[in-house]
């Protein structure tokens, strides 16, 4: 509930922001000449950007981190589930698979990427003896 | 290797403003500049008290917004432009703060860079009587003055709602704080003002 002074004070407060307001428009018409024509070059510079290809490059690496990791996380289930030796029902393989996905997320997971090849093999090769020390049937 | 290459080949083939999507926007954005640039150039002057300097701030405020934001709707431009060029003004204020006390430091004292006249740089009459001009621009003066006296965020409030006619929730996107704020910041800046520059001002 606003009394009658209060409002009374609002209605000055409006008047006062819609002088100030008209001052300052009139103000900022006014500007010269000079004033305006750096104003016009500094727009085209800015509009430039559009053209000079930044603007994609921001968008593209805005969404590299979050793209990296969709792609790291594919590569990981085809690889995991192309895998005939591997079968994820069993708990063993699950959770074997639960760590080389984690691993695959780490923050160095493109390096990774790279060397996948040679961590796959070391993952087979070890999996392999432990068939041979355990005589375990994975398949 | 691959992933650099990776890399350029995405960029090159998505991207997004080709053609007449980048024409339109372009046109959108240049509309928008043109529309906003005086006011933003006055904004800015009345905050650091230098047309020059000024002009920088506003031209790196046009170049991050079409950088970061062009892809926005333009209803959202408003207040990301005013809080781009805002943290601009308040970079420049932390940077002039450093810049002053070195030259106390060093022994300079603010020098003929700050012989700042408004007077002088008033730009020319156009469509009133010279009284009227006159008595507008030592209104204006006497405004300038008061609002400079503001404390920062009563400055910004008052200057995006009264000068640029931000409503409260643009304020408050282009301030980055809340509109209760925004409302306690503009009532105060507008109650001092008030009784700064006195009845016979109104």
């Amino acid at each position: 509930m606003s009394n009658p002074k209060d409002r009374k004070d609002e209605a000055k407060d409006d008047l006062f922001a819609q002088k100030a307001g008209a001052l300052f428009r009139e103000s900022a018409d006014r500007l010269d000449g000079q004033a305006q024509s750096r104003l016009n070059r500094s727009r085209q510079a800015a509009l430039a950007e559009l053209d000079s290809g930044t603007v994609t490059l921001n968008r593209w690496t805005q969404w590299a981190p979050a793209a990296g990791a969709a792609a790291v996380a594919v590569v990981a289930v085809v690889l995991l589930t192309g895998n005939p030796e591997i079968d994820p029902t069993v708990n063993p393989g699950t959770e074997q698979l639960a760590g080389d996905f984690e691993l695959l997320m780490a923050a160095d997971s493109f390096d990774m990427l790279q060397e996948l090849e040679f961590y796959s093999w070391i993952d087979i090769d070890a999996e392999l003896e432990g068939e041979s020390a355990t005589g375990a049937d994975v398949g | 290797m691959s992933a650099d290459a990776g890399v350029i080949a995405v960029s090159s083939t998505c991207t997004p403003y080709t053609g007449a999507g980048t024409l339109q926007r372009e046109q959108e954005l240049s509309r928008f500049l043109a529309e906003v640039e005086k006011r933003a150039l006055r904004i800015a002057e009345i905050s650091i008290r230098d047309r020059d300097e000024a002009h920088d701030l506003v031209q790196n405020a046009m170049i991050k917004l079409v950088r970061k934001y062009s892809d926005r709707g333009e209803d959202e431009w408003t207040p990301l432009f005013y809080r781009i060029l805002q943290n601009g003004v308040r970079d420049w204020h932390r940077r002039q703060a450093v810049r002053n006390r070195v030259m106390v430091w060093t022994g300079r004292a603010k020098d003929e860079d700050g012989n700042y006249d408004p007077v002088a740089s008033a730009p020319d009459p156009g469509g009133r009587t010279p009284d009227e001009h006159l008595q507008n621009r030592e209104a204006m003066q006497a405004l300038e003055k008061a609002v400079r006296e503001l404390p920062a965020r009563q400055r910004e409030a008052f200057m995006l709602r009264t000068f640029e006619g931000l409503d409260v929730r643009g304020t408050a996107t282009a301030m980055g704080c809340s509109e209760g704020s925004v409302k306690t910041h503009y009532s105060r800046a507008v109650h001092s003002l008030r009784e700064t520059l006195g009845e016979h001002w109104q």
